[in-house]
Order: structure tokens, then C-alpha cells, then sequence
């Protein structure tokens, strides 16, 4: 198991090299010198040669990418300009708001969409499965940010009950508080996670439920609802994780498209914010966190993938 | 071919998704006969107007008429779409020829290459992009039209990865074909499905990309009318105008339905067996 780890880890770093290149790369790709980036376009001759020498920008490039890497692996993002604060600490600040969010949607999109699957894929063509399928379709298709504003204009225009705009409340603070703050956006990207999932549970249920081994099962006399919970359903999660695997990345965008519908503060926000103001240590240190974010997600996913497949060998 | 059209048109849902998107187009396309009022037309003295006979989809902050911007919003966002998956189709099709007909080494690095463009989500990469370029609509087509590169590329390799093994690829390699004769003339023109499916439905992601960088403030600038400014805008008016940002929103989701609904009804006509005998012109199902 370790040894799957460690080689799935070691596949994922050049690409990660490669990504982080491009994203260190970022600031040279600007109109202008990244120093005027850095200093503003004001800045006097004198100013831009202190911030030059002082910022290592007078080193040969790939000097300044191994300093620039060295730094990051150890934490060192460098400063926001707008704030003068660290970048580390900036983004830290806002992943908790994040990860409870994420979370949130997915507990929704997971109660909402594993019934819809079930019941669509044990009638299929049936009205109700033709229903719950458009009804997929309509959760995939939908924009996050419509939907969104569909929301804060029933929940709390309309009918006052929910705050239009979302602060964060640590759960394990105020759960009350938490969950009235969090309802909304959460109930936005889990609909969305919920059609991802009913859309690929269905398939895989259905692909599985034509097996023999269900006919099997059920000539034994066993219970449907044993043939189903047993059986079916363990081996239908296997290609469904991985589906959910490759539609992290959407998930991702429907996060920082979710936090700007409510302005809730996390990590999308920041990064928006950060491009208005053209913050480019804080853009770039946004997109490294979510990038190691993501391809961390995506081999956890692996490793379950692997963990609940009996037949892959870790070797 | 036409036997294609016609198994598409017998699905009721590729019908109506088709007719909508052709009446898109078409006020899109024929916008400055259909309506002749100025998308950027100001009328101070009739702001946030409810939809009414004169505008039908009310006016907004500055009096202009919702639905003129709505059909102007369809231009900009049919635009980008159009462009980048013609951006997209262009690089990752030749990529996935490539890789697939070749293999070896140059199958491993341009793989690697889609690897990475795979390795940040499609909207952040395209926000990184915005944020060294500058917002312009040029930018936010060619970012949404990297973000589509993989996909063709991963699909097109696929498709010649299958084509590769077969005979008449390999009796043209026999006579002694040249590879871009047998890339360009046996290969690609039996691969084109999966390629024309791949190219509705990237562009209806194309839309939803589009709009959605419009509403985070980074996507086309203002006062170019977009669907997703427009959403951005009218949220900050649910209390006073809350048609503004329901309305255009109604027509960007049929728009990013209907092109999805398209493409896989497509893929499901494209991918299920000929029947024994093809229909006759004319008197398809």
C-alpha cells in the first residue's frame, strides 16, 4: 500500500514540477517587468533598482525559479502586496471557510444523489427514473452562480429565513449558527454534486444490476434489499469513484464560483480578490494551494479506488 | 451522414434542443434587424423598469433594455464559444493524432503536456491566464479554449489508438503511404465522431465557462453585454429588480441544456449500430 503511494507520488511530481514552473513563470508573462508589477507603475528608477537587487530579480532565471521553489517548499510564499502579509498565512486563513463548504456540498450531494441513483437505476425507464434523470441533467446543467441567486432570492428575499450573503462559523463552534450560514451555498454546490453523482451511480448501478451474479443471488432467494446493499452496490462504487475523481476539477470551480454568489470568505474569494487588485504573490500562492489541493484529493481518491477493488495489487 | 440528421431529428429532445439553439443563433446573428434599440442605449429616466410590453425583460440600473442585452449577451457568449473550440479542436485534435498514430516518446510527452494542463481546474487556470493578460474578450476565449485542449486531445488519441491496428490503416502503410497522408486521409476522416460530440459538448462548457468568469468580474469587461455580467449585476438588485438576474439567467441555461442535450443525443446516435438497411433520403424514422 505504502509502495502504491509513494509511486503514484512519484508520477505526480513532474507534473506538479511543470505546473508550479508555469505558475512561478506567471509574473514574467506580465506586460511590463515584475518588478513594476511589484512596486506599481510609479515607482522612481531608484526604487526599482532597490526592489530588483532586494527581490533577487537581477539573477539568472533559473536561479530565481529554484530560490522561488526552495522558499515555497518551505512555506515561504513571500508577502501580499496589497496587505504586506504573508501569503502562507493569508491563504491559511481561508481554507477552514473552504474545506467546511466543500464538505457540506458533498454531504448534500451525497444524501440527495445516492436515493435519486438507487431509485432510477432499480426501475430503469420507468416515469420515475425519466424524471430523476432530467432532473440530473437539469443539476448538471444548471449554472452554480443561477442557481445561486435563485436561492437567495426564495430564502432570503422572499421568505427572510436565510442570510443572502454567508459569514463563516467554525461547525464545531456554533452549529447553529453554522448551519444557517452555510445552508444556502451548500445546498447550491451540492446540487450540483448531487447530479454528478445520481447521473454516475445510475449507470454504474445499472451495468451491475444485469450481472450474473445478481441473478444469482436473487435464484438463492436472497432479500433485494441484500442483492442491492450487498452486492450491487459495493461493486458499482468502484467505477463511480472513479468518475467522482475526474469531476473534482469542476467541483473546485463550482467552489469559487459559490463563494463570490454569497461572498462567503474563502479561498475562491481571496483569489479573486487578489486578481482585482493584480496581488500576483498571493494569485500565485493561490494557485499552488490549490493545485497541491487538488492533485491531493485526486490521489486519495487513487488510493480508495485501489483500497475498495480487492483485484488491484499494490505491488 | 444523413442518416444521422434524420435518427438525430427522431429524438424529441435533440429536435427541441436543436430548434431552440437555431433561434439563438438567429436573434444572435440578426440582432440589429430584430430589435432597434442600442444594447448600450441609456435611458436614465426609466431604470429597473419591470418586464412590460415596451421591454420585455424590464430595463436595467441605467434603463437599457434587458432582452436587447440578453440577445447581444448571446453574440459575445456564442462568439467565445465558436472560438475557443475552434482553438481547442486545433491544437488538441493534431496533439491526439499524434500521440496515437505515433506512440513511443511522442506519445509520453505530449500526454505529459495535457497531464498538466489537466492538473489545475479548467476556470482557475483560465482566471491565471486573465490575470496575467489582462480582461479582455480575446483573453477569456483563448484561456476557455486551453482549458478544452485535453479534452480533445485525450478523445482524438483514443479514437486513432483503436484506428491504428486497423487494416486499411495499415495497407496504406503497406504501399507505402506517407504518415501525414495516412494521418490526414484514413485516419482522421474515421475518427471524426467522437470529435464532432467532443466539439458540442465543449461548447456549451465553453458557455458556462464564459459566463461564469463574466460573473466572478474577470470575463469579458463591461459595457459589452454577457450573461454572466449581466447575472453579476443583477444580483446586486434581487431586492429592487429581481427579473434582472433571473431572466437572462433562464436563457443561458436552456443555452448550456440544449448544447449538452445536442451533443449527447449525437453521441448516442453516433455510438448505437447502424440499422441493417439505412433509410433512404428522405424517409428516415
Amino acid at each position: 500500500m505504502t509502495g502504491f503511494i509513494l509511486r503514484r507520488l512519484a508520477q505526480l511530481l513532474p507534473v506538479l514540477l511543470i505546473a508550479s514552473l508555469g505558475i512561478w513563470a506567471m509574473i514574467y508573462a506580465v506586460p511590463g517587468s515584475p518588478v513594476a508589477v511589484i512596486v506599481g507603475e510609479n515607482a522612481t528608477p531608484e526604487q526599482i533598482r532597490e526592489v530588483t537587487v532586494r527581490l533577487g530579480l537581477d539573477r539568472p532565471l533559473i536561479v530565481q525559479y529554484g530560490a522561488w521553489l526552495w522558499a515555497a517548499l518551505h512555506g515561504d510564499l513571500g508577502l501580499s502586496i496589497q496587505s504586506r502579509e504573508p501569503v502562507l498565512a493569508l491563504i491559511l486563513g481561508r481554507l477552514p471557510p473552504t474545506l467546511q463548504l466543500g464538505l457540506a456540498a458533498i454531504l448534500v450531494g451525497l444524501v440527495v444523489g445516492i436515493p435519486v441513483a438507487l431509485a432510477s437505476a432499480l426501475r430503469p425507464g420507468s416515469w420515475l427514473d425519466r424524471v430523476l434523470s432530467g432532473w440530473s441533467a437539469l443539476a448538471l446543467g444548471v449554472p452554480t452562480f443561477w442557481l445561486g441567486i435563485l436561492l437567495i432570492l426564495l430564502f432570503a428575499v422572499e421568505l427572510h429565513w436565510l442570510p443572502s450573503a454567508s459569514s463563516y462559523v467554525p461547525f464545531t463552534e456554533a452549529p447553529l449558527a453554522a448551519l444557517r450560514n452555510i445552508a444556502l451555498p451548500a445546498v447550491t454546490l451540492g446540487l450540483y454534486v448531487s447530479g454528478i453523482f445520481a447521473r454516475f451511480l445510475r449507470a454504474a448501478l445499472i451495468g451491475e444490476l444485469r450481472a450474473d451474479y445478481v441473478r444469482t443471488a436473487r435464484s438463492k432467494g436472497l432479500r433485494e434489499r441484500d442483492v442491492v446493499g450487498g452486492h450491487v452496490m459495493r461493486n458499482a462504487m468502484l467505477p463511480f469513484v472513479t468518475i467522482v475523481g475526474l469531476m473534482l476539477a469542476s467541483f473546485v470551480g463550482g467552489t469559487v464560483v459559490t463563494e463570490a454568489v454569497f461572498t462567503y470568505p474563502g479561498l475562491g474569494r481571496l483569489l479573486i480578490q487578489a486578481i482585482g487588485t493584480r496581488d500576483y504573490p498571493l494569485i500565485q500562492g493561490c494557485i499552488l494551494l490549490v493545485l497541491l489541493l487538488y492533485m491531493g484529493v485526486n490521489l486519495m481518491v487513487d488510493v480508495l479506488y485501489a483500497y475498495i477493488d480487492p483485484r488491484i495489487d499494490f505491488g | 451522414m444523413s442518416g444521422v440528421v434524420w435518427r438525430l431529428l427522431g429524438r424529441r429532445e435533440a429536435l427541441l434542443s436543436l430548434l431552440y439553439f437555431i433561434a439563438i443563433v438567429g436573434a444572435a446573428v440578426f440582432a440589429r434587424l430584430l430589435f432597434s434599440i442600442d444594447p448600450l442605449e441609456q435611458d436614465l429616466g426609466n431604470t429597473l423598469d419591470p418586464p412590460s410590453w415596451k421591454h420585455w425583460f424590464g430595463t436595467d440600473e441605467l434603463g437599457r433594455d434587458l432582452m436587447v442585452r440578453t440577445v447581444y449577451g448571446a453574440r459575445t457568449s456564442l462568439l467565445t464559444a465558436a472560438g475557443a473550440v475552434l482553438i481547442a479542436a486545433s491544437v488538441g485534435v493534431p496533439i491526439g493524432l499524434v500521440a496515437g498514430f505515433f506512440g513511443g516518446w511522442r506519445d509520453g510527452l505530449l500526454m505529459r503536456v495535457v497531464d498538466v494542463l489537466l492538473a489545475l481546474p479548467g476556470i482557475l487556470f483560465a482566471m491565471a491566464l486573465i490575470a496575467v493578460l489582462g480582461r479582455s474578450q480575446m483573453t477569456a476565449l483563448v484561456a476557455v479554449g486551453i482549458t478544452g485542449i485535453p479534452s480533445f486531445a485525450r478523445v482524438t488519441r483514443a479514437q486513432v489508438l483503436s484506428l491504428r491496428q486497423r487494416d486499411f490503416v495499415l495497407a496504406v502503410e503497406a504501399l507505402g503511404g506517407s504518415a501525414t497522408y495516412n494521418i490526414f486521409r484514413t485516419v482522421l476522416p474515421n475518427a471524426w465522431s467522437p470529435i464532432l460530440v467532443q466539439m458540442v459538448i465543449l461548447a456549451s462548457v465553453a458557455i458556462l465557462l464564459e459566463a461564469a468568469l463574466s460573473f466572478l468580474g474577470v470575463g469579458i469587461p463591461p459595457p459589452t453585454p454577457s450573461w454572466g455580467d449581466m447575472l453579476r449585476t443583477g444580483k446586486g438588485f434581487l431586492h429592487e429588480a429581481p427579473y434582472y438576474a433571473v431572466l437572462p439567467g433562464i436563457v443561458l441555461t436552456c443555452t448550456i441544456l440544449a448544447l449538452d442535450t445536442l451533443g449527447r443525443a449525437l453521441a448516442a446516435v453516433l455510438e448505437a449500430p447502424e440499422p441493417g438497411m439505412a433509410p433512404p433520403d428522405g424517409e428516415g424514422p
